[in-house]
């Protein structure tokens, strides 16, 4: 699909631009006409129906459809509504929100203050890691332009909407992406993940209505109030016809490549692009000439795609197919061939104990164990019948069978299932030569020392 | 019967105070006012807990079961006067991070996640910091460091022991 | 009705009752682990112990179709049709990976911990665990940290329920205890300087369900299989929480709240929980004396029975102060021997000793001011005695004190049976108000200046040595067993009283209470057995009339 190398930025618009953060140069492209034109002609559940209309699937890492779930909402609800924007990015690879932020900070302004008032939410809260501060002066600084242009604060340009928004710094927990995660975080407490039902269309900040997207998600919707419901489903892929389940994948994508290629960066292009495609037509290809071992779809949760398996589309039911989590964030990641799979593996156990919130027993304790027992094979004293242990912990640990309260068990599991799945003899050998005598053993043996590593 | 204040400055209680008609609940101050506290004084002391907590008509377990939550203030002592995160995620271990976060600790002589004796540099592990674009890469204060190689750790370095940083 | 399908069985449920799969299939006989669930606190669905697998019978046809992953029974509704299934292989594994789970880090402490023997991570790992370990070995026994002056923590063996957390946050209201850190390193603690000191803390220790919180008055003090349970009702003040002694050889070792919708729900205060400790204070009375010439003279019980009498009957009118910590047979009978004594006795009700205010929290549990646990039933008792004054209340302490310094009394027979060794209910200064009388009974656990007057000091009996029928400030009377003898030698109030009354054999509670339910409409509802948590006397009451 060379159309996606001559896919015109659309995302990307104000990238390379002089100065294309400002309030001028976002309207000097066409910028807040749209919300003008929304303000004056259309009720919310017309705007609501439009971004359902756009098949537009959030870009957060779940792939919800957008405007279904605005559709939760409760109808005639008395208020407050709240519009909470993921900016939390934190999934290791991605960076594709920082880079909108920081670039186009009024694209995603305006797609929240439509989303807003598609959602009749009266305050919205931009929840904003701390690692972002760049992200956080440029969004601060959009964010006063648009009040003193009149596209913010009380009734909106005489529509009789009002809205608020707020930057809410986060403190460098994975967890506070999760929706209910962020939502714990916002209210001032730790952020465990809340229980659903409810879900925080019906029950979400301080007890009221709340929807959560992400930056990417705001800003695909200030392009399809741009340039039309139409032109959004004119990209990516389709829906199967023979599957009435199947939602598409429509719309540009951010597509984040980094790892062992010749050019780093973040590149747009439709929904669909093969990671093939991405490393050889944007990446400059596998970097020092090498092979690739393994690449990461779209960010560490979504496992591992193999060298064989490189033709699987991006989109939303691509790297499903290839027994990987998902499209997730898209978020693209090459490990080249001088890689042990033991070194990675290790590297996505490690983050994840980390990152765990601790609230439910199979993640907390499986995240532990998970890494302890790749600690104790990297230390040269690991079993085969670790592997085993390893793979039940990645098959049972997550909200798909059910066992835990959120998705970052899945995310933790999908990398333990696909290395061991796709690269068993490596991991097998490693622990041969690095454990001759004991490789065998199926007795549980001795813990190592407590790390300080997590 | 308020407690005397002895660690919230005017000015802090003051800027926490003009947050608060941006949520419906005063628990929701909570993040903002550690950030607040720690900006100023690179920790957020015990007691500067109880004088939140206070503020916040919260108790002060409520308010440092939040701050622990996220393993990223400090609370014995004031973290360095530049604190340094080191990614070692994915995309940055394999482009070498991991060799830069050790290289830098050696040469400043501590292990990660220790202060200076001099209390001027604090280095830290970080998770995925969203610049994989230029990886390995390293975030002091509000400066992102792209590309980071041994050699400009210890640009970083002379910088911080300069005082420049 | 509703209908539910617990493992192939069926059961029917309340039509308005609002019930989790745990209490559904609870009425099936089907217990569902679970560690973080109480009825009495949020539910959070964290511990996962309790995942089944749940569906739904479509009325019609009959059909069947069940949830394609399991689901935390704590926080599933159950309405008619709901199909839970709990004796498969899904969640059979997933129980064991579960309490595998917990038990990677768990300290080997089990041989020094208290819990053991009512422990549910033992029981579990029993019923629902691996076989064999399969975790790295990594043995060590547990850190322990005090979290208050009652309370102490022993801090690794704690499986993060966050019961005790919720409790303080939900119930108490007071917010002391609290998770610190992250994952696998979280651990409970309180904030330096604000201890876990609220007057229902020790609650948290019956909701851990392991051993890492302990009491601090039973730590180390006896194994709970040597144990028997008894059901009492707590005789601290006139809330009358449900409660069980758990004793063993006739010594209390600690209560604990039993659970009552009507009462107490789930909970008792500390000043309950600990108010036993009286019982085995070795300066109680233990024996009866009678004033002689030389002092204070042992007298057998089977004396007592007759000289008692004697006296009070020389002696000429009788006052009589039937204490609130009597049970309506008790003080139903002492009115009736007072009365057989002198027909015109003076009855009252015994001093009732009040603190500070009603204090609630806000789960909704509350302490009484008014700190003895039958005002209620005595006054209620003493009205069908006709002992109703002008004003058409029952006399109390107060009058009875003006009546003793009057030349018409001449005798007084003070029941007391308070909780205080130093004998403080009664200071001097009251005391003397009885020193005119030719015979002044005193009957009481310990001496105070009022037994230092008294011609007659009688032991009495201690809230878990008496069976018998309190009725709280509410109107709720709850019958009890007892649960341990009284010191050697103590004949109990009951067991004197009914000797008094010239009746035959042991003492037997439930037929006096059976003859008062029949002889009265304020007592009909305590006819016959009485269910376990009580019965509202105001139900048979209006009914009566």
């Amino acid at each position: 699909m060379s159309e996606s190398q001559s896919f015109e930025p659309v995302l990307l618009e104000a990238v390379g631009v002089e100065n294309g953060h400002s309030f001028e140069s976002y309207r000097g492209r066409g910028g807040y006409a749209p919300l003008e034109k929304l303000l004056a002609e259309k009720q919310p559940p017309e705007v609501v129906e439009m971004v359902k209309s756009s098949g537009l699937r959030g870009r957060g890492g779940a792939g919800f459809m957008t405007g279904l779930k605005w559709t939760f909402l409760p109808k005639d609800h008395p208020g407050p509504i709240y519009l909470c924007v993921n900016a939390d990015e934190s999934e290791p690879g991605t960076f594709n929100n920082r880079i909108l932020m920081e670039d186009d900070p009024h694209q995603i302004l305006e797609g929240t203050i439509i989303s807003a008032y598609a959602t009749r939410a009266s305050t919205a809260y931009i929840y904003l890691r701390y690692e972002y501060p760049q992200s956080w002066n440029a969004l601060q600084a959009a964010i006063d332009e648009a009040y003193a242009a009149g596209y913010l604060g009380q009734n909106i340009k005489g529509s009789g909407f009002s809205l608020d928004i707020y930057l809410h710094r986060g403190a460098a927990a994975y967890i506070c992406g999760e929706e209910t995660g962020l939502i714990e975080s916002l209210e001032g407490k730790r952020a465990w993940p809340r229980i659903k039902p409810p879900f925080p269309a019906i029950e979400g900040a301080f007890r009221k209505p709340t929807v959560v997207n992400n930056i990417e998600t705001m800003a695909c919707v200030a392009q399809i109030a741009r340039r039309g419901v139409d032109w959004f489903r004119s990209i990516g892929v389709p829906a199967d016809p023979n599957n009435p389940r199947d939602p598409g994948s429509y719309g540009p994508k951010l597509y984040c490549l980094s790892g062992h290629v010749e050019k780093p960066g973040c590149y747009e292009a439709p929904l669909g692009i093969t990671a093939r495609e991405l490393i050889d037509q944007f990446g400059g290809g596998v970097w020092k000439g090498r092979r690739a071992k393994a690449v990461i779809p779209g960010g560490i949760s979504m496992g591992l795609l193999s060298e064989a398996e490189l033709d699987t589309p991006l989109d939303f039911a691509g790297p499903g197919k290839a027994g990987c989590l998902g499209l997730g964030t898209a978020a693209v990641v090459v490990i080249d061939e001088t890689v042990s799979i033991v070194d990675f593996l290790h590297n996505s156990c490690r983050f994840f104990a980390h990152e765990s919130c601790g609230q439910c027993t199979p993640c907390r304790e499986g995240t532990s164990w998970s890494l302890r027992m790749l600690e104790r094979i990297r230390a040269g004293k690991g079993r085969l019948k670790d592997l085993d242990l390893l793979a039940e912990i990645g098959n049972t640990m997550g909200m798909m069978p059910g066992s835990t309260i959120c998705g970052l068990a899945d995310g933790a599991a999908w990398p333990i299932k696909n290395a061991i799945a796709k690269f068993r003899d490596e991991f097998e050998e490693y622990i041969k030569q690095s454990n001759p005598t004991g490789y065998m053993e199926t007795d549980p043996v001795p813990a190592l020392p407590i790390l300080s590593a997590h | 019967m308020i407690a005397q204040r002895k660690i919230l400055t005017d000015e802090m209680v003051a800027q926490i105070e003009a947050l608060a008609p941006r949520y419906p609940t005063k628990q929701a101050l909570t993040l903002p006012a550690l950030h607040i506290v720690h900006d100023e004084l690179r920790h957020v002391p015990l007691d500067a807990v109880v004088e939140i907590a206070q503020l916040l008509e919260l108790a002060p377990a409520e308010v440092q079961d939040t701050l622990t939550f996220y393993q990223f203030f400090h609370q014995d002592e004031p973290h360095g006067k530049v604190r340094a995160f080191v990614c070692r995620s994915i995309s940055c271990a394999l482009r070498g991070g991991e060799q830069v976060l050790d290289h830098l600790c050696s040469r400043a002589g501590i292990k990660p996640g220790e202060t200076t004796p001099d209390g001027s540099l604090t280095v830290e592990p970080a998770e995925c910091l969203g610049a994989c674009d230029f990886a390995p890469c390293m975030l002091a204060g509000n400066d992102l460091h792209k590309d980071l190689t041994p050699e400009k750790a210890d640009q970083f370095l002379d910088t911080v022991r300069g005082g420049a940083a | 009705m509703p209908t539910v399908i617990v493992d192939g069985q069926e059961i029917e449920i309340g039509a308005d009752e609002r019930l989790n799969c745990i209490e559904a299939a609870r009425r099936a006989g089907v217990e569902i682990p679970h560690y973080c669930w109480h009825p009495g606190l949020s539910v959070v669905a964290s511990c996962r112990m309790c995942l089944i697998q749940a569906g739904s019978r479509n009325a019609e046809t009959g059909a069947v179709s069940m949830i394609p992953k399991l689901v935390p029974g704590c926080q599933t509704p159950v309405k008619d049709g709901t199909v839970i299934v709990t004796d498969s292989e899904l969640v059979r594994d997933s129980r064991a990976r579960v309490e595998e789970a917990l038990l990677i880090d768990h300290p080997i402490d089990c041989p020094i911990c208290d819990k053991a023997g009512e422990c549910l991570l033992q029981d579990y790992h029993f019923e629902h665990g691996q076989g064999e370990r399969r975790a790295d070995i990594h043995a060590f026994t547990s850190r322990r940290r005090d979290v208050g002056p009652t309370v102490t923590l022993f801090v690794d063996r704690c499986i993060m329920c966050t019961r005790c957390v919720r409790f303080t946050r939900e119930v108490s209201g007071t917010a002391e205890l609290m998770v610190s850190a992250r994952g696998a390193k979280e651990e409970i603690d309180t904030f330096p300087g604000f201890p876990l000191e609220n007057k229902l803390a020790g609650n948290v220790v019956d909701l851990c369900p392991v051993g890492a919180l302990g009491d601090k008055d039973f730590l180390y003090q006896q194994r709970v299989w040597f144990l028997k349970k008894t059901a009492n009702v707590c005789g601290g003040c006139s809330a009358g929480c449900s409660i069980v002694t758990e004793h063993n050889q006739d010594t209390v070792y600690r209560l604990k709240p039993r659970e009552n919708p009507h009462v107490n729900k789930w909970w008792i205060c500390d000043e309950g929980r600990y108010g036993w400790h009286h019982l085995h204070d070795q300066s109680r009375l233990v024996e009866a004396t009678r004033r002689g010439s030389d002092g204070f003279e042992a007298v057998e019980w089977a004396g007592v029975v007759s000289q008692l009498r004697d006296d009070l009957t020389a002696a000429g009118r009788l006052a009589v102060a039937v204490s609130p910590q009597l049970t309506v047979e008790e003080a139903w009978m002492l009115c009736a021997v007072a009365r057989s004594i002198d027909p015109e006795a003076f009855l009252a009700v015994g001093y009732v000793p009040m603190t500070g205010d009603d204090e609630s929290f806000p789960g909704g549990f509350t302490i009484r001011a008014e700190k003895a646990p039958n005002r209620v039933g005595v006054e209620t008792v003493l009205a069908l005695f006709g002992a109703v004054g002008e004003d058409g209340n029952v006399p109390g302490w107060q009058e009875l004190l003006q009546r003793v310094q009057t030349d018409t009394i001449k005798a007084a027979w003070v029941t007391a049976g308070y909780p205080t060794p130093d004998g403080s209910w009664c200071d001097d200064q009251t005391a003397a108000a009885f020193d005119g009388l030719d015979c002044l009974v005193v009957q009481d656990l310990f001496d105070s200046p009022l037994s230092a007057r008294a011609h007659w000091r009688l032991p009495a009996a201690g809230f878990a040595e008496r069976a018998g029928t309190w009725v709280n400030c509410g109107q709720h009377a709850q019958s009890f067993e007892q649960a341990i003898r009284p010191p050697a030698g103590v004949w109990p109030e009951g067991r004197l009283f009914w000797n008094m009354l010239g009746r035959q054999g042991l003492y037997d509670p439930t037929g006096v209470r059976q003859q008062i339910a029949e002889n009265s409409a304020a007592f009909a509802a305590l006819t016959g057995d009485l269910p376990a948590t009580g019965v509202d006397l105001r139900l048979q009451q209006l009914a009566a009339t």
